[in-house]
């Protein structure tokens, strides 16, 4: 397949007025809101590295390569894409980029948008629209990868990307701190971990549950993930050392983090001022629910909550609810029960301006319709 | 050359409402309105030499009531617009060909700090430099820092998504914004990201920063606050030949360091600013420097100071400096963030241009420049961020002397067409505004043109906020729709000058 042939059918999909549910790895096709489609559009099938320019630190794949495979070609010249959403590393380029899903590293190397440079879209009328380019500073027009990163398929089928590499850091360590004692204890621990200048390459802290399934033990963790030369590392390793107790882990702990989001019927985030979510951290972390899981971006403000099982997904949607979305929090979802939307979050586009631009880029609503909500 | 200024009045497609300047005065104070063409020529151009145009009116509130009170009745008449901060932009994308300049620089509140979760709200008029100073006693920085930090506003900054030599490590001004609360053109606001967490849908924020004030106007920014690195080092670098320092470039880029900032000049922009009250003790026979600053930790960046002090040498550097001190490096900086400034003394215009090539171009195109100058008999002033490949390529001139004014326009022509063809983008930081607009179809195909007409049109459906720039309404399928009688009537012709063209 091509890009001619994307915009073919979607070109034919327009003119019948036929909605289309765009598929990347289709392994995640239960997040977002229920599509109203019959018809699917897959990308599995474009794959492929397009162009890599190692010295350039920029890589342009089509949208269907999966991460692992991003990963292996990167790798033999000493590289890596610092993207690691939750879920398999099988999991599609194309997919983690319209739904702008980032994981521990997104605290150091921001979220998915910031790594997009550029990128290659079908719109809804079957268009192909370039977006961006494939240099790291680019001010030229408006800025429509950023409109189509996070736009979940909504506004356009996105078939390449350039991204941004970095080169491989020369040493990675990651450390565990055990995060036991009275909710004051650990909350003055976690200040003084964030007080001390370290720049970590990731740092989450996982509830009880999770501590449970990586084999960490039984009471919440922090893992700590220090990369860079071999003195930085070895400095902030120490430096680690002097506030809390703390224990080398494998680095593997991060994949199998991400990978505990494999057979989940709920996941959510809350996102808050960092200093207000390390205050209320230790509480949540406490919380023992069988089958959910939960961990923080201190640094981010992000506290996410995971229902592995059918029977928890009640509890973290009770948990969910009575974290009201207001002036001092956003309540994202990416996985819910379909039955629960409507309640929980009918539309996250109902308002003009991202009405708007829908209309402008998907005028039959024929893309991933209803995946964001209604558009009014 | 120059477009006639007073036969755009009786061609402007917009109807002026009859004293219009009298009602704005009753929001902002008479004062702060000025009509006679004597007081509108500050007004008349920006930071782009050669391109002048008279705006009807200027008008500056003094608070947020007042600029939605402005903004809304320039929507009830629908009068066009042009939202201006300082006027320091490099793109003519502040320039308002008889219309309303809207300018910003008197809403220069702070109007909050969060020192905890390093944040901060600020008005649009803030000047980026006094940000800085502001939370410089937090121990916090505001990252961006173009060469005009000194005078431009955080609203300019956010319309431009402005740049600056440290944004190779920490990212330019999208990636320091969290929130914006806007005032479209129609006097409607709306709260775009959010300052106490990431909001999912579409991302509006991204969209509004760099949309070169076409989509309306910024009332507060919260901005994201950067802690101040504990250890900073900064090398310069001198090489006896242009081509090593690009050579030097990659290599330092490739090992993987990412330098806080990676800077180049070439021999004669470093004779020119050693000549002038910003020298800064470059060594005056070189024919580059390079400029790397290095920091973060203090283990981390003595580590890689020592490779990046290998790299220089084997690289053919003739001498590698650490600066000892604070004084010394601001030294350092300062002839470098002057540069343009001391280009001053070698013409009385100057063409600060801005394109991007990818990092490994470097060598190739500093050859193709230096030759396309040689052919047009002018110098070309090479002083940019090479860690990132965002080249600016100056040329001093008389706009007074039109033969020089003509070689100087092919010169630059020709070098955005090398830049282009290498894979390269238009602009990496000043805009596009209206000295770009005629490059835009070399870049982007007529879908992708299309599909930022039609996003500016969902944010401005009257095209009145900046009309004219960034993307040629020819380009718009909107307008192509219209029958070919109409069209003359919509579209802006006189805007759409030769891309880069001095004019006396």
């Amino acid at each position: 397949m091509s890009t001619e042939s994307i915009a073919a059918q979607v070109k034919e999909s327009f003119a019948s007025h036929t909605p289309l549910r765009i598929a990347g790895g289709g392994y995640w096709l239960d997040a977002g809101r229920p599509v109203r489609a019959e018809k699917t559009l897959s990308l599995r099938s474009e794959t492929g590295v397009t162009a890599y320019v190692p010295a350039d630190l920029t890589i342009t794949v089509r949208a269907g390569t999966t991460l692992a495979e991003i990963a292996a070609a990167t790798r033999e010249r000493n590289q890596w894409l610092p993207l690691d959403p939750y879920g398999t590393i099988d999991g599609s380029i194309g997919a983690t980029i319209a739904t702008a899903s980032a994981g521990p590293l997104a605290s150091s190397f921001g979220l998915p948008r910031d790594l997009v440079l550029g990128l290659e879209f079908v719109n809804g009328r079957g268009e192909i629209v370039r977006a961006g380019g494939k240099v790291v500073k680019n001010v030229a027009g408006f800025d429509l990868s950023r409109l189509l990163t996070g736009s979940w398929g909504s506004l356009g089928v996105i078939t390449e990307i350039t991204l941004r590499l970095y080169a491989l850091p020369e040493v990675d360590r990651t450390f565990a701190v055990e995060l036991r004692g009275s909710e004051k204890q650990i909350a003055s621990i976690l200040r003084a971990i964030l007080a001390v200048p370290m720049s970590p390459y990731a740092f989450q802290l996982v509830g009880v549950s999770i501590a449970r399934a990586l084999h960490l033990g039984e009471a919440p963790v922090g893992l700590i993930r220090f990369a860079g030369n071999s003195a930085v590392v070895t400095a902030q390793a120490a430096a680690l050392a002097q506030i809390a107790n703390c224990d080398e882990a494998e680095s593997s702990k991060w994949v199998d983090l991400r990978q505990l989001d494999g057979d989940s019927h709920t996941s959510l985030r809350i996102s808050s001022l960092p200093q207000r979510v390390v205050g209320t951290a230790a509480r949540i972390l406490g919380d023992d629910v069988p089958g959910v899981f939960t961990s923080i971006d201190p640094r981010r403000g992000v506290i996410r909550v995971v229902a592995g099982a059918a029977g928890a997904a009640h509890a973290s949607t009770e948990f969910a609810a009575g974290v009201e979305p207001s002036d001092a929090s956003q309540l994202v979802f990416e996985k819910l029960p379909a039955e629960l939307w409507p309640a929980v979050s009918p539309s996250v586009v109902s308002d003009p301006l991202s009405q708007g631009i829908k209309k402008a880029f998907d005028p039959a609503n024929i893309l991933n319709p209803g995946i964001l909500g209604d558009i009014n | 050359m120059t477009q006639p200024a007073a036969t755009r009045a009786e061609s402007s497609p917009f109807a002026y409402p009859p004293d219009l300047a009298g009602r704005l005065a009753e929001i902002v104070g008479a004062q702060h309105v000025l009509g006679r063409p004597s007081e509108l020529l500050v007004y008349n151009s920006d930071g782009l030499p050669g391109y002048r145009r008279q705006p009807r009116l200027a008008v500056f509130p003094g608070t947020r009531e007042e600029a939605i009170a402005v903004v809304r009745l320039l929507a009830e008449e629908k009068v066009p617009f042009v939202p201006r901060g300082a006027g320091t932009g490099l793109s003519g994308g502040a320039l308002a060909d008889d219309i309303v300049v809207l300018g910003v620089h008197r809403l220069k509140k702070i109007i909050s700090v969060d020192v905890e979760n390093r944040r901060a709200i600020v008005e649009p008029g803030v000047v980026n430099l006094k940000l800085n100073r502001h939370v410089a006693a937090h121990g916090l920085l505001y990252a961006p820092d173009p060469s005009s930090e000194s005078a431009c506003t955080i609203g300019g900054n956010v319309a431009e998504n402005a740049g600056g030599p440290h944004c190779l490590k920490y990212g330019v001004t999208l990636n320091h914004v969290l929130a914006i609360t806007v005032l479209l053109p129609s006097g409607e606001i709306v709260e775009l990201g959010s300052g106490v967490g990431e909001r999912d849908g579409y991302d509006l924020r991204g969209s509004f920063i760099g949309s070169e004030g076409c989509f309306g106007l910024a009332l507060d920014v919260t901005v994201k606050l950067t802690p101040k690195p504990q250890a900073v080092r900064t090398i310069l670098a001198d090489f006896m030949s242009v081509n090593q320092a690009a050579q030097v470039t990659s290599a330092v880029i490739a090992s993987g360091i990412v330098p806080a900032a990676l800077e180049f000049m070439d021999g004669p922009t470093i004779r020119v600013v050693e000549d002038s009250i910003y020298a800064a003790g470059y060594p005056r026979d070189a024919e580059a420097i390079l400029l790397i600053e290095l920091d973060g930790l203090e283990a981390g960046v003595a580590a890689d100071l020592e490779t990046v002090r290998r790299i220089c040498t084997e690289g053919g550097a003739r001498d590698v400096r650490v600066a000892r001190d604070e004084a010394e490096r601001m030294k350092l900086w300062q002839g470098r963030k002057k540069a343009f400034g001391a280009m001053g003394r070698l013409a009385p215009h100057l063409i600060v241009q801005d394109a991007v090539i990818p990092r490994t171009k470097l060598p190739e195109i500093l050859d193709i420049i230096h030759a396309i100058s040689e052919k047009h008999r002018v110098v070309v002033c090479n002083v940019f961020h090479a860690g990132d490949g965002n080249l600016h390529p100056n040329i001093a001139y008389s706009a007074d002397d039109p033969a020089e004014s003509e070689r100087v326009h092919r010169a630059m022509k020709e070098i955005m067409q090398a830049c282009i063809a290498a894979g390269g983008s238009i602009t990496g930081e000043h805009g596009v505004g209206l000295d770009k607009m005629g490059y835009m179809e070399s870049i982007f195909p007529e879908t992708s043109l299309n599909a930022m007409c039609e996003l500016r049109s969902v944010f401005d459906p009257e095209r009145r906020s900046n009309p004219g720039k960034v993307v040629p309404i020819h380009s718009c399928r909107e307008w192509q729709a219209l029958p070919a009688s109409r069209r003359a009537e919509r579209e802006t012709p006189p805007l759409e000058a030769e891309p880069s063209r001095p004019v006396a």
